[in-house]
């Protein structure tokens, strides 16, 4: 019965860790997609979109993970987002905590979508808010902040609308290949 | 991490921009002695104050070192600074119509933020990837997240390949179409995309654990790090906190 057990935990974690590689990966390869087209980042946030989908379907800690970790390996890749200014950590942070966030309230407490992402969407700015003003401070600027954070807002409302449409279009997908996924929302693991 | 590694001979198909082989002096330090030189010298960036001036002229000089030892690309080092300008050289130009307190507050920012991308950029000219997340797969804490990136990478070139299929797919099959019928295609391959590297991440999933997966991830073998690399590093960073500090302190 253990061993099965263990058995069951250690596939669940590959398939977390392989769904959410997947995901990681349109996260760098999207961005990349849009400056091809000219679409700016800053407009349409394609390294959000992922991030988000990843929330909904993985658990809160490789949601979190996984939002950390993109940002930084695309800038290393790329050069995009940069890691100064730092646009990057602050992304990071930001994904950082869109991921765990909407984890835990659709996997973990089983809240509804239309309640989940509207919510993720206002905690994220709230975190970009609160970066930007502690990494002001390593540049000497003492204001500004709060303005860089209503500037991010209005100038990337494309990039919210298209969270708001696409992330149920791409959990939805998902979720249909993946019935399980579906079917372990509100468990604990 | 062999269940988790590359094509063939084990390697990420995809590199950091700009690391090309190489057998510059740089290219052969140990990636960990890199990463304290960094360490030491974005820590020395960020001390730096905006009067006077020589610390970031000496900065900027040892980091020209550093690239040149790298035998980094001119070519390559402009594309990726051009990269910059907007978001460095727009807040620096409004900052010049502004006082004293924000003309030397936009002066900082360039300066640390150039500084800073140039170092990280004297890293990521010069190393690999996958050494780099060998690396910190051994450090306690990271190295889940070591594992994730590898995925991530993996992923990344998988995903790669099947864009290039669809779009040469595309490309024979409707050469002439309207930008409509191009942009529902799009969104369609999209999705049908989106559920196939879902459907595939089952499968590589499974594939793991009969590889022997069981849920921790297995760290890369040790390997020792030399002391004269590491002297080199230690050195860097000494050398780079030396300015800083006394450009603040003294």
């Amino acid at each position: 019965m253990v061993a099965e057990q263990r058995e069951r935990d250690a596939l669940s974690r590959a398939r977390e860790l392989s769904l959410a590689g997947m995901l990681g990966a349109l996260g760098l390869l999207l961005p990349i997609g849009f400056h091809a087209l000219g679409w700016g980042g800053k407009i349409f946030l394609p390294m959000h979109l992922p991030m988000v989908v990843a929330g909904f379907l993985v658990g809160p800690a490789t949601a979190a993970s996984l939002g950390f970790l993109v940002p930084l390996l695309s800038s290393a890749l790329t050069g995009m987002p940069p890691l100064a200014p730092p646009i990057a950590p602050l992304m990071s942070l930001e994904l950082m905590a869109k991921g765990a966030l909407a984890s835990l309230l659709y996997r973990r407490l089983a809240l509804p979508m239309w309640f989940v992402l509207p919510v993720v969407l206002i905690v994220d700015w709230a975190v970009l808010g609160a970066a930007a003003y502690a990494a002001a401070g390593f540049f000497g600027i003492t204001t500004g902040a709060l303005k860089y954070v209503w500037a991010a807002i209005a100038l990337s409302w494309p990039g919210t609308v298209l969270q708001l449409v696409g992330v149920p279009l791409g959990v939805a997908a998902i979720e249909r290949r993946l019935p399980r996924l579906a079917l372990a929302r509100g468990e604990r693991r | 991490m062999q269940w988790c590694r590359g094509e063939a001979d084990g390697r990420m198909l995809i590199p950091i921009a700009g690391a090309e082989k190489g057998d510059s002096p740089l290219h052969r330090l140990d990636d960990r002695a890199k990463l304290v030189a960094l360490t030491g010298f974005v820590v020395a960036a960020m001390l730096t104050p905006t009067r006077p001036v020589w610390p970031w002229l000496a900065l900027f000089g040892l980091l020209l070192v550093a690239l040149a030892a790298g035998r980094v690309k001119p070519g390559l080092m402009a594309k990726r600074f051009l990269g910059l300008s907007l978001v460095v050289g727009v807040p620096f130009a409004v900052s010049r119509l502004g006082g004293e307190a924000t003309r030397l507050a936009g002066e900082s920012f360039a300066v640390k933020s150039l500084l800073v991308a140039g170092g990280f950029f004297a890293l990521t000219a010069t190393a690999h990837m996958p050494d780099l997340l060998e690396g910190t797969s051994r450090v306690p804490g990271l190295s889940g997240m070591s594992a994730l990136a590898a995925f991530i990478l993996r992923g990344a070139n998988m995903l790669t390949g099947e864009v290039v299929r669809t779009n040469r797919a595309w490309a024979l099959r409707a050469p002439r179409a309207r930008l409509g019928v191009r942009l529902r295609g799009l969104v369609a391959a999209s999705i049908s995309l989106l559920g196939r590297a879902a459907a595939r991440s089952d499968r590589v999933g499974a594939a793991m654990v009969l590889r022997g997966f069981d849920g921790r991830m297995p760290p890369a073998p040790a390997r020792a790090l030399s002391a004269g690399d590491l002297a080199v590093g230690l050195l860097f960073a000494a050398i780079s906190l030396a300015i800083g500090g006394l450009g603040r302190w003294a």
